[in-house]
C-alpha cells in the first residue's frame, strides 16, 4: 500500500499522466466532438465509428475517461506540493545554513570582490569568521507554486464546468425574453450593425436592459464584441447576430397576424395552425450565384426572403419573395417587411471563472520564480591567508559553474563538478 | 508604407539567406572571421526585419499580429531575435548555422501568404490581442531556438572528430543547460501566450477554454515542454532523451501554428 501511495504521488506518475493527458487532448482535437455514430460511422467505418461512442471520444473533454486523469493528476500535484512543503520550509528557513555540498569551489584572496562579481549581495559573517551571500531563496518555492497554479486552474474549471449556468437570448430591438429559469428578463433596447465603407463589420453594439418583475428593479447597459457587461451577477456578451423581418399575414385582406421572426423561424397561421410559414433565409442584396440565392453586400439594396410553406407537416412550396412582394394561399396573403438585424445574446454565471484565472496567474508566477529567480548562495571560508569560494546553484548547472569560476579568474581554481 | 514593408521585408529575406550562406561556409572553411561576417548579416537582416514589421504596423494602423503572413513574419523575427541573444549571451556564433535557415523557412513560409491588410473583425479589435500574439512569438522563437540546441546535442557526438566544430560547439553539459533555458523562457511565455488568450476569450466569446483546437494544441505543447523539464531532473532522462523530447516540442510547436490551421480549423483558423 505505502508503494502505491508512493508511486501515485511521485514525478515518475506525474509525466505518466502528462503523456497520457496530452495524448486524450491531442486524440480529442483530431475527432470531431458531438458528432452522432453516423457522423462517425460514415468517417471511418461503422466498427470505429462505434468505439468512438463507446469510448466517449465524441465528448473527450467531458468523458469519465478525462475527468479521471484530471483527477490523477490533481491528486498527485496535491500530494507532491504536501510532501514538499517541509523540506521547502527548512530550506528556505537555513538560508544562512551552509550546506555540506556545493557544486563549485575555488580559492580567491577577494572573496567579497568575487561575490561582487557574480551579482551576489554584500555577505555576512558568520560567528565562526565565514562569510556568506545569498539570493534568489523566494526561486526555491517556483515548482511548488506553478503546482499549486495548475491546481487551482484544474479545480476552477471542473467546478465551473459543473456549476456554471448558460443561457441564450435572441430578438430584435423592443422584444423581451425570459433569461432561462432566473425570473430575470432582457430587453432589447437598440442594436446596430456598424459598417465600414468596405462593408465590412466593424462592430455590433446591443443595448440592454435587465430587470426583475419580482422586485422591479432593473439595471442597463450597451454591450458589444469585446465589451460584456454584469447585471444583476450575470454576464452579458454580444455574441452573434443575424436577420429577422415582420411577417404579416392577413385573410380575406383584412390583418390576421404580424410578427417579427428571425431566420430560422417559423410562424403557424393563426386560426389555422396545420399551415406554417418558415422564414428559411434572408438576402439583403439579393443575387444568383451557381444557380442558388446569395448576397452581394450586407447593404438592403434588393432584400429578398426564402420561404417555406408546411401543411399538415408536408412541404407544399418554397421560393423567394423579393421586397414586399406578397405570397397568396387560397385566402392568406403573406408579406414579409422590416428586415432588421437581430443580436444573439450570450448569458453567463460562472462563479468560479475568478478561480481559474487566478489559478493561470499562480502558474506564471511559478514559472517566473522557478526560471528567473535561481536560488543561489555563495560562501567563503578562511584558509591560512586565502579564502576558499563555495557557491551552490542547484538550476545553474555548468553556466552557474562558468560564471563562479569567471567571477574568481586569475585566482588558482577547483571546480568541484 | 506597405511598399516600404514589402521591399524591406525582401531585403530581410535576402540577408537571411545570405547570413545562411555564410554560416555554412564558415563551418566549411573554417574561418572565425566568416563567422563575425555571418552574424553581423543576420543582424543586419534583424533591422531591417524590424523596420519591415514598423511598416507595416503604420500602414495598417494596428499591431501587425492577425493574419497568417504577419504571424509568419513575426515568428521568423522572435527567432532571429532570441537566437541572437543567445548567440551574444553565451558566445555561440555556430549556433547561427543551424538557426538560419529554420528562419529562413518560416520567413519564406511568409512570403508565400497573401499580404493583404485587412480591416479587423470585432473579435480581433481587443488590446489583448497584442499581449497575446507577441508572447506567442517570443514563445515560439524560443521554443525553435531549443529545438535547433537540441539538433546540435544529438548531432554532437558525430562532430566529435572534427576538432574545429568541437572547439565552436559548447560540451553537451552546456548544450544541454542552453537549451533548457530557451525552452524554460518558451514555456514562460507560452503560459502568457494562453492565460492572455483565455482572458480575451472570455471577454469576446463568453468562455475562457471551449477545447478549439488552437487551444488543445496550445495545451499539448505546453505539457510536452513540462515533461522536458520534468525529465530533465530525473535520473537516466537528462541529455539525450530531454533533448529529443525538445525536438518533439517544436513539432508540436509547428503543428500548433501550421498544422492546426490547416486540418484542424477552428476559431483560430483565418479563413
Amino acid at each position: 500500500m505505502k508503494k502505491v501511495w508512493k508511486f501515485l504521488s511521485s514525478m515518475k506518475f506525474a509525466i505518466i499522466l502528462l503523456v497520457v493527458l496530452a495524448a486524450a487532448c491531442s486524440l480529442g482535437s483530431f475527432i470531431q466532438q458531438g458528432k452522432s455514430y453516423e457522423y462517425y460511422a460514415s468517417e471511418y467505418g461503422e466498427q470505429v465509428g462505434a468505439l468512438i461512442i463507446a469510448l466517449d471520444l465524441d465528448d473527450a473533454f467531458h468523458s469519465w475517461w478525462f475527468v479521471v486523469i484530471n483527477g490523477f493528476l490533481c491528486f498527485n500535484l496535491t500530494f507532491c506540493n504536501l510532501i514538499r512543503l517541509p523540506e521547502l520550509i527548512e530550506r528556505t528557513k537555513s538560508a544562512a545554513e551552509i550546506p555540506d555540498f556545493s557544486t563549485v569551489s575555488g580559492e580567491t584572496d577577494d572573496p567579497e570582490g568575487a561575490m561582487k562579481r557574480l551579482g551576489m549581495p554584500a555577505p555576512r559573517a558568520l560567528s565562526d569568521g565565514r562569510l556568506i551571500s545569498s539570493k534568489n531563496r523566494a526561486g526555491l518555492w517556483g515548482a511548488w507554486v506553478c503546482h499549486l497554479g495548475i491546481l487551482l486552474l484544474i479545480i476552477g474549471f471542473g467546478l465551473g464546468q459543473s456549476y456554471k449556468q448558460e443561457f441564450a437570448a435572441y430578438g430584435v430591438a423592443g422584444q423581451t425574453r425570459e433569461i432561462g429559469d432566473t425570473g430575470y428578463e432582457l430587453t432589447i433596447d437598440d442594436f446596430q450593425v456598424l459598417l465600414r465603407e468596405d462593408d465590412t463589420v466593424e462592430q455590433y453594439i446591443a443595448e440592454i436592459t435587465v430587470s426583475d418583475p419580482r422586485s422591479g428593479e432593473s439595471e442597463s447597459a450597451a454591450i458589444s464584441v469585446n465589451n460584456p457587461a454584469d447585471l444583476f451577477g450575470m454576464r452579458f456578451y454580444q455574441n452573434s447576430t443575424g436577420w429577422a423581418a415582420r411577417v404579416n399575414i392577413t385573410k380575406d385582406g383584412a390583418p390576421l397576424q404580424s410578427e417579427v421572426l428571425c431566420a430560422g423561424e417559423y410562424i403557424p397561421v393563426a386560426d389555422k395552425p396545420e399551415l406554417v410559414i418558415y422564414f428559411s433565409s434572408f438576402y439583403p442584396d439579393a443575387t444568383m450565384s451557381g444557380g442558388r440565392p446569395a448576397t452581394a453586400s450586407g447593404k438592403l439594396n434588393n432584400p429578398a426572403y426564402l420561404y417555406q410553406v408546411y401543411y399538415m407537416g408536408e412541404i407544399l412550396g418554397m421560393n423567394i419573395l423579393y421586397g414586399d412582394e406578397p405570397l397568396t394561399i387560397d385566402e392568406y396573403e403573406v408579406r414579409f417587411t422590416e428586415p432588421q438585424s437581430y443580436t444573439l445574446i450570450a448569458i453567463k454565471r460562472d462563479p468560479f471563472t475568478p478561480l481559474a484565472l487566478l489559478g493561470g496567474l499562480v502558474v506564471t508566477l511559478g514559472l517566473f520564480l522557478a526560471f528567473y529567480l535561481q536560488p543561489k548562495r555563495v560562501w567563503a571560508v578562511k584558509n591560512g591567508e586565502s579564502w576558499t569560494l563555495y557557491g551552490e546553484c542547484r538550476k545553474g548547472g555548468v553556466l552557474f559553474t562558468e560564471e563562479f569560476l569567471k567571477a574568481i579568474k586569475g585566482d588558482k581554481t577547483d571546480a568541484a563538478s | 508604407m506597405l511598399q516600404a514593408e514589402n521591399f524591406l521585408f525582401t531585403a530581410a529575406m535576402l540577408c537571411y539567406f545570405a547570413a545562411m550562406i555564410v554560416y555554412f561556409v564558415f563551418v566549411a572553411v573554417k574561418n572565425d572571421k566568416i563567422s563575425i561576417v555571418a552574424v553581423a548579416i543576420q543582424c543586419a537582416g534583424f533591422v531591417l526585419h524590424t523596420a519591415a514589421l514598423v511598416c507595416r504596423g503604420i500602414g495598417a494602423g494596428r499591431l501587425p499580429l492577425t493574419n497568417q503572413y504577419e504571424f509568419a513574419t513575426s515568428f521568423a523575427w522572435g527567432l532571429c531575435l532570441v537566437s541572437l541573444i543567445f548567440i551574444f549571451r553565451f558566445r555561440f556564433r555556430i549556433l547561427g548555422a543551424f538557426a538560419a535557415p529554420v528562419i529562413f523557412l518560416i520567413i519564406g513560409y511568409a512570403a508565400m501568404q497573401s499580404k493583404d491588410v485587412k480591416e479587423l473583425m470585432p473579435a480581433l479589435q481587443s488590446g489583448w490581442l497584442g499581449f497575446h500574439v507577441s508572447t506567442a512569438i517570443i514563445a515560439y522563437g524560443a521554443f525553435g531556438v531549443s529545438f535547433v540546441l537540441s539538433i546540435i546535442f544529438l548531432l554532437r557526438d558525430k562532430m566529435r572528430a572534427q576538432g574545429f566544430l568541437d572547439s565552436h560547439i559548447p560540451n553537451k553539459e552546456k548544450l544541454d543547460m542552453i537549451s533548457y533555458r530557451s525552452a524554460a523562457l518558451g514555456i514562460l511565455f507560452l503560459t502568457f501566450t494562453i492565460v492572455t488568450g483565455a482572458i480575451w476569450a472570455e471577454r469576446a466569446w463568453g468562455s475562457y477554454w471551449s477545447w478549439d483546437p488552437k487551444e488543445t494544441w496550445s495545451l499539448v505543447t505546453w505539457i510536452t515542454y513540462a515533461v522536458y523539464l520534468h525529465l530533465r531532473i530525473r535520473r537516466g532522462w537528462q541529455g539525450r532523451s530531454a533533448a529529443i523530447f525538445a525536438v518533439v516540442g517544436f513539432i508540436c510547436v509547428m503543428f500548433t501554428y501550421i498544422g492546426v490551421n490547416t486540418f484542424l480549423p477552428g476559431l483560430h483558423s483565418y479563413k
